[in-house]
């Protein structure tokens, strides 16, 4: 690393532990009061800490996945949500959860949970591997979006057909669902899915150096000593696993998988891409923890969904990109 | 590793291409042996199938019939990571964004040998310097790709595959762009490094006059055949004449 990146690496963790901090402290609807030491505990370690671990894990999950779409597409306007690898996700989540309250078969808890969790993966898995057929017909960075466009339209039109038959109560924690939640783990859960997508995360570092090569696209990945379909394969395993994985939590976060790659790559110039992952990692976790804060500083009583707040950060870096008369 | 044998050998090999289950021969029945030290150029109408041929000598493209042997190893037998040590090529597409720079294309011919998270040794950061200055693109090298004019994208492509340090390399038309001056530099380059550094350097082209002027052998690709010829048979060949128009004379 060279020292600019360090320095930068050096912020981005500060930035990390501030806005964590401030994250356990204000972002709730109760604030924590050390008079009731055993009330304090609870709030902290059953609602604060698993919400900032989900966020931790939704941000750099989301923002690791976009960057290695972005580089296997070669299109710095990839990303899970606007390929619509989220929506198939969630309407993988849609199709049990929604399906459910006609046939009720998620009485096991465990069994209920995998369930959600193996099909909000094959969601993600179908339609990044649609994406990558398509991609094949296109060869144009717009295109591409706008196949995930309607890639993504599909499956919120099927998603709407379920939600039309599902009965009032499971719609209405469906609907809250879809708008991004980060509160839907328990303790236990977050600390699970932490574990997860920390070794994912590790995995992915010490397999990024392909990414590398994949820049300058397949002939020359395979020239310079990489099996390009194959590596490719297991990236797309990786993003559509981390996609699934989070979506089935959270619900389809938007803008995190796009707008941090993006904004990584304005912080540091360095094209080597185990860098840019590390910071996209960072700034993912920072940015979610901090968009977290500010869903229940404006009105704590009534909590703002999260998308609401990650849209209005990323689509202005977004379309700064896009009015930047500037080669991607 | 560099021995008498030939460098590339073409064993009845088709080259073409399968697209949706149909298969395309471009190239059909070729028989070619290519030493190490020979700088050869492929001429050719355009569509002729020049750059099918590099491909696929490279192992980009698929063979559709036959052998390709290189250095006593049919590439079939290769991993990629033991071919991209043998063969290295250079594309004539066009590739920018990311942050790439100058420095970071050529870097990418190391990339075999930098460590986990793609950090190069110093030997591999004097190789990369080395063919960046060889290739004239030291006050250039810090520019992002978009930045660079064709021709000096063209030169970076080219330092890429002399930092890859392979004996085989294949060029598909890397004098498109170059003015005149670096035109002749890099004919006489390739000439110089085929020569000292026992290389089998492969070159696709139009410039018929820098090819008669620096080559020692030419392969006409011409009607879905390849024919290696040495410059003098080239010059009484019929179809050369073709080629040329007739504008050339000797």
């Amino acid at each position: 690393m060279v020292k600019s990146s360090k320095i930068l690496f050096l912020i981005l963790t500060l930035l990390f532990v501030i806005s964590l901090c401030t994250n356990l402290c204000f972002a709730g609807d109760s604030t924590i009061s050390f008079s009731d030491f055993s009330a304090a505990n609870f709030i902290f370690y059953e609602i604060r800490l698993p919400k900032a671990i989900t966020a931790i894990c939704a941000g750099s999950a989301l923002a690791a996945a976009g960057l290695i779409l972005q580089i296997i597409f070669r299109n710095p306007l990839a990303g899970p949500y606007a390929l619509g690898i989220s929506s198939g996700a969630s309407l993988g989540v849609a199709i049990v959860v929604l399906a459910n309250t006609s046939f009720g078969f998620l009485g096991n808890y465990f069994f209920g949970k995998s369930l959600i969790l193996l099909s909000s993966i094959s969601g993600s898995f179908l339609v990044t591997f649609i994406i990558l057929a398509l991609n094949k017909k296109t060869n144009n960075n717009i295109v591409l979006l706008l196949v995930g466009l309607m890639i993504s339209q599909i499956c919120s039109a099927l998603q709407s057909i379920l939600e039309y038959f599902a009965n009032p109560n499971s719609l209405k924690n469906f609907i809250t669902y879809s708008m991004g939640a980060l509160t839907n783990a328990s303790a236990n859960e977050s600390f699970v899915l932490f574990g997860i997508i920390i070794l994912s995360l590790t995995l992915l570092l010490l397999f990024s150096k392909p990414l590398n090569a994949f820049l300058l696209g397949e002939k020359y990945t395979n020239n310079l000593g990489f099996n390009y379909n194959h590596k490719r394969f297991m990236f797309l395993v990786f993003t559509s696993v981390l996609t699934g994985l989070i979506t089935a939590y959270c619900g389809p976060i938007a803008f995190i998988g796009i707008a941090i790659p993006i904004l990584s790559r304005w912080l540091q110039s360095s094209s080597n891409q185990t860098n840019q992952l590390l910071i996209c990692v960072m700034l993912g976790a920072s940015v979610l923890l901090l968009a977290d804060i500010v869903c229940y500083s404006i009105n704590p009583s009534s909590v703002l969904p999260i998308n609401l707040i990650t849209t209005l950060f990323g689509a202005p870096i977004v379309l700064t990109l896009l009015l930047k008369n500037k080669q991607w | 590793m560099v021995t008498n044998s030939p460098a590339i050998k073409l064993i009845d090999a088709d080259f073409g291409y399968t697209k949706s289950s149909k298969t395309t021969s471009v190239l059909t029945n070729c028989n070619i042996e290519l030493n190490f030290g020979d700088f050869v150029t492929v001429i050719g109408n355009n569509g002729s199938g020049k750059s099918t041929l590099l491909k696929s000598i490279a192992g980009l493209n698929p063979i559709l019939k036959g052998e390709i042997v290189i250095n006593q190893t049919n590439i079939n037998n290769l991993s990629y990571p033991q071919l991209s040590e043998l063969v290295s090529i250079a594309l004539t597409q066009k590739i920018s964004g990311f942050n790439l720079t100058c420095y970071d294309f050529v870097a990418m011919g190391q990339i075999q040998k930098s460590n986990l998270f793609n950090q190069l040794s110093n030997e591999s950061k004097s190789i990369i310097s080395h063919a960046i200055s060889i290739c004239k693109l030291t006050e250039h090298q810090h520019k992002l790709l978009n930045e660079l004019s064709d021709g000096l994208f063209q030169k970076t492509v080219i330092a890429k595959c002399l930092a890859q340090q392979t004996p085989v390399m294949l060029l598909d038309e890397p004098s498109a762009f170059l003015d005149y001056s670096s035109k002749h530099e890099l004919f006489l380059l390739l000439k110089e490094l085929a020569i000292t550094k026992n290389k089998c350097i492969l070159v696709s082209t139009h410039e018929l006059d820098l090819v008669l002027k620096y080559c020692s052998k030419i392969i006409l690709v011409n009607a879905n055949k390849i024919n290696l010829l040495t410059v003098e048979e080239a010059k009484q060949s019929e179809l050369f004449k073709k080629l040329s128009g007739g504008f050339i004379s000797f």
